[in-house]
Order: structure tokens, then C-alpha cells, then sequence
């Protein structure tokens, strides 16, 4: 924390410098395909105590879980939309985060913004699938006379008393909302960071809660400007920006850490796919931003990532993509980042 | 990040500016603009500012000599013409607004479609179009070459003779220059409340909110650097696709990069193809949420601002976004 504070003062000024930022080649890591039959999968997140790997199967409208290598329906029946400049894909549930063994967050895509909801599902214990509209408990961000409402919930992260969204509803502000942790629950969601006043760029997409407590917030941009990307640190208390680094990556749509504590971000890269892929995010002092990405491998519009206990990365990805079909995939890739 | 990297990094950023004392003047930018970035090719020097400057200004660039950079971006009109369209060489028409040089340093992209990556990659395009000035780059090179006064800068500067990377490298440079803020919305933000009328104010908030205005006209040069379908002119017979006949991406159909507001009023009429004659008349078209069509942008829907709304979102475009420094200047002396 305290080499953060340090650095408040310079970090501020990485918003306004567009910066070359350095690119390692792609190492040999390898994945395995464990699901091929998915349809836009955005969201991913692992079962606590069980290890059981969960996604949100945008496209299907469901949230699936993978059991003995299939996919089994866990939640079923989300309101359904279709989202994108081109191509366009059906969407459905998005970010996937447990509070538990036993409660399942789930930030929706598929009702209009001011309407969408983030939903608190306690799951059977006896493993059968529910209906979407069988949460415990929801809220959305409606909007008001000054404020439009807020919609695609696309990431979320945990801090010990907080969930964070990611939001894509008012672009005049780029919300990251939160809601308090109140045991097996939520409460109280509200809009919380205004990125791109922070900012000036678009689109915060991933997140997470760094090994120090700091919100991590991939800010995307524009789809159509190549490289303008940003990783960001905030002060989860005061909403101070602690520091924003330009990275040279497209659209980064997920940030993780690994049990090394090592960080970890998604590029979707729209403008051209052949770009996205997974990097690792090093310091080096040699670069502009103080910071260089290192390509671990390229991947064909990836969307979300989650570490199990031991490691293993799991990394969904929409590949080739319309509104009729997806050949999305969850793929994983063995413990060592 | 470690405490000495990060250390590093901030003796780096302050190194950054890239310009010598002697260039402090270049290097200062009014009120409300970040410092514009400077190619590390191409640096900011007085001489070659002035020399861009003549060359922005010299008909002789046109095969007739007739047309100049100013003559569809004039100083006196907003660095862009006030006509609907760019008048070339021979009466001859474009289809899109000529768009403003103002701020053009920050850009990321050059032109509606964003098909140059920089000032220096666009300074030679309009020369060498039919359309426009129709001098074949090499002639033009050869006219500069001829005229003693161009030579000796070209020498002074460049250390030989004429070429066309000088000429791209000497516009540029001087296009960097032509800046546009000190508006009195940058004066209310730090922190002068006089500086907007209270309807002012009120078209500020709906900009940054229910106008949903900032969206896409966001940050210190109100852009966000991307392109947009509002669909404006995509109903026409054979309609301008805009971005996708240089990215050949299919969300980019009927997309064009979106302009800075700074000095909106002196820059009419407005949109790529200057259909949209005044301030109103825009804001009128967001109002009811563009053209329909397959790829309009999904910042795009109706507004169902009221007449008392509009014309705040109007006032403040008007009032708060013209700039004290606008830089209004006559035509330098030619070199002989």
C-alpha cells in the first residue's frame, strides 16, 4: 500500500500520455478444451469447497456446471438479448461470483438497462438445476430523471465486505457498482466508482480485488481504438484512483490473479481477434507505464477467467460467433501461472 | 509495482515533454487540454512550426494554385470552410464535412474514417487528391524545391533538400499548434462558478447526464477517438459506409469517428456529410435518437429532452465549450 501511495501523484498522470508499452512473445502454455458446446460464455467462476467449475452459458440463456466433463444445468431460463456491434451474440447471465459454498452471485445481460438485476441464488444442495427467476434476492440500478439505469453486469470481485460490478449502462460515467456482503447475502447495491470520470476511457469490464485490497478495474475503452486498454487501481474505501497504466492491450475484458499472486487480463480485441488472448502483466521499469505484458497465449475472444484453489486457470472463450450459433468453449490451463 | 520502478517512471514522465527551454512557448497549452503528443520522429521546433505554417497557407501545393490546406479549413471559420462539404481544385466536391483542424493533435485517427493514424500520415493526402489540390507529391516537392526560400528552411531544418516527408513532418507540426480551450467551461471547473450562466450550467448537467452527450464527447477534448453509427445519411440511395471500407469490419457499417466539441459553433455546419446546418438542428437529431438501422451505436436512442433542455444542452455547447485561446490568425508571408 504504502509503494502506492508513493506513486499517487505520477500515476495520475498515465491518463493523459499515450504510451508504448512493451509485449512479450507467446510462451508455450497450453490449454485443454473441457467444453466445446457453449454458446457465448461470459462468466466463469469456481465452487468453493467442491472445486466445481461454473459458467455462464450467455448465449443458452443458463448457467451450467461442469460435471464429470459435461455440462449439466445448474440455473436455467434468464431473460434473454442480443448484444454487440458485429457480430452480434445472444446474452444472457454474465459475471459469476460465490459468496459460498451454497450462494451464487449472478450479474444479468439480458433485460434492458434501469431493468437488469443482480440475482443472489442459494443453490439445492441436492445439485438440480432452478429457474432464473427463483433468487433469494435481486436488485437493479434503475434509472432516474438525471441518470440512466444501468445494464450487463459483465465482472464481479469480492473483497472481504464488498461485491463489485462492473456496469455498461451509463457511458457518461462507466459505473462500477457495489453491494455490501451481509453473510449469505447482499445488500444495499448502489452505483460506487465513476471510471471513466477517473479515467476518461470507456467501458470498465473486468475485475478483481488485488492481493493488497486494491480494486482492480480493466478499463476496455473503445472497442474500435486499438490499444487504449487500461489497467487501474482504486482505493476501495475513499474511490481515490490510486494508479492507471496504460497498456498498449485492445479491449481487456477480465482481470485475475493467480495463487502466485501473479496478474493475469483477457484481451478481447475486437478490431482484430487474431490479437486477443491471455497476458500476464509484469512490472518493468524499463517501459514507459512501468509496466510490460507478457503473451501466455492467444486465444479467440476470450471473455472471463477464474483460478481454482490449486491453480488451474479457467478461461471461457466465444470463438466464431453469430447470432445463430457460437462455438464457445471453456478451456483450462494447468496450475504453474 | 515496486517504490523504485515507480520512481523511475515518475523521472520519466517528467522528461516526457520532449522539448528544450528555448520551445517553452510550443510547449504550453491553454487552459483545460493536456499536452498534445509529439511524435518522437517528429519534434516540436519554432522553425518548423513556422515553415508548416507556410506550407499549410501556400496555394502553390495545388495543381492550379488556387487551393491551400486554409482554403477548407480557414482560421476564420472555424479551420473548417462553413459549407457542407470541401470546395477543391476546379469547383470540384467531396462528400463529407470538411472537419476542423482544431485539436487535431490529440487525435488518434485522422479523417471522418479514421484512414490516416496521424497528422504527418494525413498532411500529404489532401495534396495529392484529384478532388482537392491534385498535385502529384512529387511536383510538389519539386515546386517547393524551386523556391529559394522553401530550400533554405527545408536545409535549416531537415538538413537537405525538400522531400515529402518534411512537408508531412513541417504541417503536422504546425497543426499541432492550432489549439482551442480556455473555454469557459474549463474556468467553471477550476473552479470560477461565474464562468457559466445558470442555463449553461443546466445544459452542462443534461451533457454529462440525460443527454447522455459525453458518452462518446468525453474527456478533455470532448472525444472519445472512436467511431460511431448515428446514422446520419444512411438512408440515401448510396449511403457513405464511413469506418468499414478501411477496418472491413462489419460493426464499423456507417461509422465515423467522432469530432472534439471544443469551438462546436464556429465549426458548422455539422456531421460528416454537413447535413445538419446549426447547433439546434444536431441536438434535435439526438433528441429523437438518430436514424434506425441495423448498426446504429447503442449510445444512440431518443433523448425525450424537452424544448427548455435542448436549448440548455445548446447554450452550453455554445457558451461553455468556445475557447478563449481559439486561434484565429491571418496568412504568414510566403517565401519567394
Amino acid at each position: 500500500m504504502k509503494m502506492l501511495n508513493t506513486v499517487f501523484g505520477c500515476a495520475l498522470c498515465f491518463a493523459a500520455c499515450t504510451v508504448a508499452v512493451a509485449q512479450d512473445a507467446a510462451s508455450t502454455t497450453t490449454a485443454s478444451e473441457v467444453l466445446v458446446d457453449l454458446n457465448n460464455p461470459c462468466g466463469v467462476a469456481i465452487q468453493p469447497e467442491t472445486g466445481i467449475v461454473y459458467v455462464a452459458d450467455s448465449g443458452n440463456h443458463q448457467i451450467i456446471k461442469v460435471v464429470d466433463g459435461k455440462s449439466v444445468p445448474a440455473i436455467t431460463d434468464f431473460p434473454a438479448d442480443v448484444y454487440g456491434k458485429g457480430p452480434m451474440v445472444n446474452i444472457g447471465p454474465l459475471g459469476l461470483l460465490f459468496l459460498d459454498k451454497s450462494t451464487l452471485v449472478v450479474g444479468g445481460g439480458g433485460k434492458p438497462d434501469g431493468e437488469e438485476l443482480l440475482r443472489v441464488y442459494t443453490l439445492p444442495e441436492d445439485g438440480t438445476a432452478i429457474k432464473a427467476d427463483t433468487m433469494k434476492t435481486s436488485f437493479p440500478l434503475a434509472a432516474t430523471d438525471d441518470v440512466k439505469g444501468e445494464g450487463n453486469f459483465y465482472a464481479l470481485a469480492k473483497s472481504p465486505d464488498a461485491v463489485y460490478v462492473t456496469c455498461n449502462g451509463d457511458d457518461t460515467k462507466g459505473w462500477v457498482a457495489r453491494a455490501a456482503v451481509d453473510g449469505n447475502s447482499l445488500t444495499n447495491f448502489e452505483r460506487y466508482l465513476a471510471t471513466k470520470e477517473a479515467t476518461e476511457v470507456d467501458a470498465p469490464v473486468g475485475i478483481a480485488v488485488s492481493p493488497e485490497g486494491y480494486l482492480v478495474v480493466g478499463q476496455m475503452g473503445e472497442i474500435n481504438v486499438p490499444g487504449d486498454s487500461l489497467i487501474t487501481f482504486y482505493d476501495s474505501v475513499t474511490k481515490e484512483l490510486r494508479l492507471n497504466l496504460a497498456t498498449g492491450l485492445h479491449d481487456i475484458c477480465a482481470v485475475a490473479y493467480s495463487p502466485r499472486k501473479q496478474m493475469y487480463v483477457l484481451d478481447y480485441s475486437w478490431a482484430d481477434p487474431t490479437q486477443g488472448g491471455l497476458f500476464q502483466v509484469l512490472e518493468d521499469a524499463s517501459t514507459e507505464s512501468g509496466i510490460r505484458t507478457k503473451r501466455i497465449m492467444t486465444l479467440d475472444k476470450p471473455t472471463s477467467m477464474a483460478f481454482d484453489a490449486e491453480g488451474n486457470l479457467y478461461v471461457t472463450i466465444i470463438g466464431e460467433a453469430n447470432e445463430a450459433n457460437s462455438k464457445g468453449k471453456l478451456l483450462q490451463i494447468p496450475a504453474g501461472l | 509495482m515496486n517504490k523504485r520502478c515507480i520512481n523511475i517512471i515518475c523521472v520519466m514522465l517528467c522528461c516526457s515533454a520532449g522539448l528544450s527551454a528555448a520551445d517553452n512557448d510550443l510547449n504550453s497549452v491553454p487552459l483545460g487540454l493536456k499536452k498534445p503528443p509529439v511524435p518522437s520522429d517528429n519534434p516540436m521546433t519554432e522553425a518548423k512550426v513556422a515553415l508548416g505554417k507556410q506550407l499549410y497557407f501556400d496555394k502553390r501545393l495545388s495543381a492550379d494554385n488556387t487551393v491551400s490546406c486554409a482554403s477548407c479549413h480557414d482560421p476564420a471559420k472555424g479551420w473548417s470552410n462553413g459549407e457542407p462539404n470541401a470546395e477543391g481544385i476546379g469547383g470540384q466536391r467531396g462528400g463529407r464535412n470538411s472537419p476542423t483542424v482544431l485539436n487535431t493533435a490529440y487525435n488518434r485517427f485522422q479523417f471522418w474514417d479514421g484512414r490516416a493514424g496521424s497528422l504527418e500520415e494525413q498532411a500529404l493526402g489532401p495534396i495529392a487528391n484529384p478532388i482537392e489540390m491534385n498535385l502529384p507529391i512529387e511536383e510538389a516537392v519539386k515546386r517547393l524545391q524551386a523556391i529559394p526560400g522553401y530550400r533554405q528552411q527545408f536545409q535549416e531544418i531537415f538538413g537537405g533538400p525538400v522531400n515529402a516527408d518534411g512537408i508531412a513532418k513541417s504541417i503536422a507540426a504546425f497543426e499541432r499548434t492550432v489549439l482551442t480551450g480556455d473555454a469557459a467551461y474549463d474556468r467553471f471547473k477550476a473552479g470560477d462558478q461565474s464562468a457559466l450562466s445558470p442555463q449553461a450550467q443546466a445544459g452542462m448537467k443534461l451533457f454529462f447526464g440525460k443527454a447522455n452527450c459525453s458518452g462518446c464527447h468525453g474527456g478533455s477534448n470532448f472525444t472519445d477517438n472512436a467511431f460511431h453509427n448515428l446514422g446520419v445519411g444512411i438512408t440515401a440511395e448510396s449511403p457513405d459506409l464511413g469506418r468499414i471500407v478501411v477496418s472491413q469490419l462489419p460493426g464499423d457499417r456507417g461509422a465515423f469517428k467522432t469530432p472534439s466539441l471544443r469551438d462546436i459553433e464556429r465549426t458548422a455546419p455539422y456531421m460528416h456529410d454537413g447535413s445538419l446546418a446549426t447547433l439546434e438542428d444536431v441536438v434535435d437529431y439526438y433528441n429523437q435518437g438518430g436514424t434506425a438501422n441495423a448498426h446504429l451505436d447503442e449510445e444512440i436512442y431518443p433523448l425525450n429532452l424537452n424544448d427548455e433542455q435542448k436549448a440548455s444542452v445548446v447554450t452550453f455547447l455554445k457558451e461553455g465549450l468556445a475557447g478563449k485561446s481559439y486561434p484565429l490568425m491571418d496568412p504568414p508571408s510566403l517565401p519567394e
